[in-house]
């Protein structure tokens, strides 16, 4: 179903619409969730990203982590406020990712994935070992005067996950797309087509890492307190893999749908089976039951109860 | 300073503990072409069930080992049988998040059961120590050592000169031409995880008198073992003994000589990690495609 | 990818479905004759065990008070935090903030407490937070009158211990530390440097270890060549076993050995034998089987020491645990102010358990500002302790002491 150009923007604009008025109409708790879908569909999104063009990231807690200590710093040794740290951030993040993307050089798979993790483990280690730079293991209080409203960040986080979703959409229409595609399915033969690897590694990361930075960095100011275990936490990685997979790879609703699944399953099995400590377990349960029986993920499923498209179909 | 021999001694000691803890993970990866991402749950299971051994029956987790992992290697077949299969044919990166759901999962039943006190197991050499001149040596790091090397061994003779080894290492080697040969691969990869899981359980009862046994001690093993079996060359068992080592004695030598160093030893591990990657990619000793 | 609307509006949908959910979870029984308390604990995760003792402690509270206070049935609203920050959070806001509900009991673990003050600040309930000595939380709850802290800070560990070993050992002799790399071990060294300098110890060594780490070695070898008197290991409970492990395979003959609270534990000792164990020194609130007796006015509700204990095992077929204790002692101290202040406002039933002077097991229940801030400290006096042979014998302060400490073979 191909629908018009007005038809999409009108959504997008309602979507947005949506992230500003919605914290007014709900109580803490519901800003407080609304904060966590747009942290997890924007890590979704970022993750995705990546994985899109072949490259799996197992590490990704690492740019969620630079975020948050990029903002903790400025604002706890600079004083600078919530708006001026959160581009700065971002930018640490993209900076990063792109390092990343040029030592890794031609590395592929499962060796660009390890590489992926063996950087958060080490960043972790070094936000302990570092104290008097990073808080160490003791953490760091943003102080009272910086903090924003709670509302505020929640509607920067709905906000930036509509612009995630945006660009993510945008990258989808252009001839970028086909190249991840292609880089994806065998990276010797799209340098044959002309694409030129290292460029698309640079690029794809760069913005999977700046959106997974700005994640991290809002999230920071909504928590007020950072430590290594908060900033590079290994929950981080794996919620950023399981949206997408729920929802269904190398899809554009995929992120957001799994994310957002994730999440309310989170909830619900803490809030019914919270006091008995089962939770983790009925999570994990649930983790395996869909991925055994939905392997294309939730879009996947979805898809299959649609009557075939007509021949021509954009789908990957 | 005559901390250097201690220093040596330390490294070789917990080489052979990692070798053993690496191996486990080496063979499961290069037969199957599956992280097991659940292997450190795997280990964990083997200490508890030498603990229980030990406590409720008196028996020596040395005397208990076989029969803690042959226990535990069943439970990783019935496992296997029932989500892997159908997972064998998915993308790695849905195998991977089933197998770490199969942790998770593993991992909770574990703390609801058992709690998540620290548990370990006390026997008549985990305390004890030798005085050699300046030099120290743990009892119960030695018998680690050599139970360590007489099970590596004993797996390599099998993958050498049994037919089932043999046809193992076949599947490793190319598994089109080993299904031309007539060789029940689905077979051989229940195998495999089941042996995976029986090796990180002998890794797991030897802990159990080392270490400290808590519900959740698996995580970090794993990814320790990941980082050596990477480092020695995915698929290759030689590989992987030589990273275990080489991670030992870097590991070790920071501990040593490096203000703080037991705290950046870990870092270490993953600075190494990356610099292999960026230098030689299939790691010491592999091969492009991960030959066994 | 997919075409561009059809994503859109799934994700549209799914959107108007979490807001839902959101509705569903924010929906509470809000029934007016209960009298609410959260308790968001760590149930499940890797601080498991501190939840679960915190939950037995209040729920035999609740059960011994007799259920229901000023008429009113008491209802505790547990929420397992997954030993995860961003769930502490979800979870403190939904109780305290959402369902407004004003009496908080937990988190316990130092990492997880700090992450949740920010979503105190919300609303701020009464909070009594019977765990974390992490003097960073001191720091946070600078004057916050709704903050009831039940638990030793950092500092307490190590002034006593100083104190107690300076009179056994003597000056001038040396003493090594060893520390975890964690907020733990970083935020109690400077206390312990601080303490034992002023002792009259000559501090030798600071050495750190990793959390977690298989092998101590290294430090324990680097120690033995300088002969410390003294060792201290400022490390948690996991690693407190492989130390202690390791210093007996290491034949470091040192002739005392110095932990924090993890001397007391079943757990640590369990793990390493009669022989291992023997001779460690610890600070403790509270240790089993001690004489301690029932107050005077509510004896019911503050039994005597080994009355509670024998009722615990009774309960819950297993011997009490110190976070057992204590937060069996903060739930009833709470409940009595309520019942004391005849109401469910939370600044009178501040201002009451402020009051309160009742002898618990755990010592006298008057709460009082710290040195560093905190306007409402109690149970932050410690005894002294060290295990001998099987028993333990208390040696300091001596008002308490029923022993001497005395030097490893």
């Amino acid at each position: 179903m191909i629908a018009s150009r007005g038809l999409v923007l009108t959504l997008y604009v309602l979507a947005a619409v949506i992230a500003v008025a919605l914290p007014f109409g709900v109580g803490p708790l519901g800003v407080n969730l609304m904060l966590r879908a747009g942290s997890i569909v924007l890590l979704g999104i970022s993750w995705n990203l990546a994985a899109n063009a072949g490259l799996i990231s197992l590490g990704h807690s690492t740019f969620w982590g630079l975020g948050s200590y990029a903002a903790l710093l400025m604002a706890d040794r600079l004083g600078w406020s919530f708006a001026a740290s959160i581009v700065p951030a971002a930018a640490l993040g993209a900076a990063v990712a792109v390092a990343l993307a040029v030592i890794t050089g031609r590395l592929r798979g499962i060796y660009f994935a390890i590489a992926t993790l063996a950087l958060s483990e080490g960043l972790r280690a070094m936000a302990v070992m570092l104290p008097d730079v990073t808080g160490g293991g003791a953490g760091i209080f943003i102080s009272q005067e910086l903090r924003p409203d709670a509302r505020t960040v929640a509607i920067v986080t709905g906000l930036g996950a509509v612009g995630a979703c945006v660009i993510a959409h945008l990258l989808s229409r252009t001839p970028f797309h086909y190249a991840c595609r292609a880089m994806r399915n065998n990276e010797h033969s799209a340098q044959m087509l002309g694409i030129n690897p290292l460029r698309i590694r640079v690029t794809v990361l760069a913005l999977s890492g700046a959106i997974a930075s700005f994640a991290g960095a809002v999230n920071i100011w909504y928590g007020g307190f950072l430590d290594p275990d908060i900033g590079f936490d290994l929950h981080i990685t794996i919620l950023a893999q399981i949206g997408p997979i729920l929802g269904g790879i190398n899809t554009l609703a995929g992120p957001i749908i799994g994310g957002l699944a994730t999440l309310a399953i989170s909830e619900l099995s803490r809030s019914w089976l919270g006091a008995q400590g089962y939770s983790l377990l009925v999570y994990g349960a649930i983790l395996i039951v869909a991925i055994l029986y939905m392997p294309d993920g939730i879009a996947g499923a979805l898809r299959r109860l649609r009557p075939a498209p007509p021949a021509r179909s954009i789908g990957s | 300073m005559s901390l250097i021999l201690q220093c040596l001694l330390d490294s070789v000691l917990l080489g052979g503990l990692y070798s053993l803890m690496a191996v486990g993970l080496s063979l499961g990866f290069g037969i199957t072409r599956i992280i097991n991402f659940a292997y450190g749950e795997f280990i964990m299971l083997g200490a508890y069930g030498a603990f229980f051994c030990s406590t409720l029956m008196g028996i020596d987790p040395l005397l208990s080992l076989p029969l803690v992992a042959a226990g535990v290697a069943l439970i990783a077949a019935i496992i296997f049988q029932l989500c892997l299969g159908r997972a064998l044919r998915a993308a790695p990166i849905n195998q991977i998040l089933l197998l770490f759901g199969v942790g998770l999962v593993l991992q909770n039943v574990a703390a609801i059961l058992w709690t998540g006190d620290a548990r370990s197991v006390t026997t008549s050499y985990s305390l004890s120590g030798e005085q050699v001149g300046d030099i120290t040596i743990s009892d119960g790091r030695v018998v680690a050592f050599l139970l360590a090397v007489l099970l590596i061994a004993i797996l390599l003779m099998w993958l050498h000169r049994t037919e089932l080894g043999r046809a193992t290492r076949a599947v490793a080697q190319n598994r089109q031409a080993a299904v031309l040969m007539g060789i029940n691969v689905t077979f051989i990869y229940l195998l495999s995880f089941a042996l995976n899981a029986a090796l990180g359980a002998a890794t797991g009862a030897i802990s159990s008198f080392l270490l400290t046994i808590t519900p959740f001690m698996g995580f970090h093993m794993l990814v320790k073992s990941f980082a050596i079996v990477v480092l020695g060359g995915l698929g290759s068992i030689a590989g992987t003994l030589a990273g275990a080592f080489v991670l030992a004695f870097a590991e070790t030598v920071v501990a040593y000589y490096v203000p703080e160093g037991i705290g950046w030893a870990e870092g270490v591990a993953f600075v190494v990690l990356l610099l292999v990657l960026i230098v030689r990619p299939q790691g010491i000793l592999g091969q492009s495609e991960g030959v066994a | 990818m997919r075409s561009g609307s059809v994503g859109v509006g799934r994700s549209l949908a799914a959107l108007a479905g979490m807001v839902l959910l959101g509705g569903i979870l924010s929906v509470a029984a809000r029934a007016d004759d209960t009298v609410r308390i959260g308790a968001p604990l760590e149930l499940s995760g890797r601080f498991v065990t501190y939840g679960a003792q915190t939950k037995r402690g209040i729920e035999m509270a609740v059960d011994t008070f007799g259920g229901s206070v000023n008429g009113k049935k008491i209802e505790v609203l547990f929420r397992d935090v997954q030993s995860n920050n961003q769930d502490a959070v979800t979870a403190f806001i939904d109780l305290a903030s959402q369902q407004k509900i004003d009496f908080m009991i937990g988190p316990v673990a130092s990492g997880i407490v700090a992450a949740t003050v920010p979503a105190w600040r919300q609303s701020k309930p009464l909070w009594i937070v019977p765990g974390s000595s992490s003097t960073q939380l001191e720091d946070g709850m600078k004057g916050e009158n709704l903050f009831f802290h039940t638990y030793p800070w950092a500092y307490n560990y190590h002034d006593g211990t100083a104190e107690a070993l300076a009179q056994v050992v003597g000056a001038g002799k040396k003493v090594a530390i060893i520390y975890s790399d964690g907020g733990y071990g970083r935020e109690q060294l400077p206390w312990a440097k601080e303490f034992y300098t002023k002792a009259g110890f000559n501090i030798v060594a600071t050495e750190l270890v990793r959390e977690g780490a298989a092998d101590l070695n290294p430090v324990l070898q680097r120690l033995r060549q300088l002969k410390p008197d003294v060792l201290v290991g400022i490390v948690q409970t996991i690693d407190g076993i492989q130390l202690a492990k390791q210093v007996q395979v290491a034949k470091l003959n040192i002739p005392f050995l110095v932990g924090t609270a993890y001397p007391q534990l079943a757990e640590w000792s369990g793990a390493l034998g009669p022989e291992a164990a023997d001779g460690w020194i610890g600070a403790t609130t509270y240790l089993p089987g001690m004489d301690r007796p029932a107050d005077p006015t509510h004896p019911k509700l503050f039994p005597a020491m080994h009355d509670w204990e024998a009722a615990f095992r009774a309960r819950y077929n297993r011997d009490p645990e110190f976070l057992d204790v204590t937060s069996y002692t903060s739930t009833m101290l709470l409940l009595l102010a309520i019942d004391e202040a005849a109401s469910t406002d939370k600044e009178k039933v501040a201002a009451k358990l402020a009051s309160l002077d009742v002898k618990t097991m755990l010592g006298s229940s008057k709460f009082a500002p710290t040195p560093g801030g905190a306007m409402h400290q109690a149970f932050g006096q410690m005894v002294v302790f060290q295990r001998q042979g099987n028993k333990f014998v208390i040696a300091f302060p001596a008002d308490a002491a029923d022993g001497k400490l005395i030097p490893r073979k």
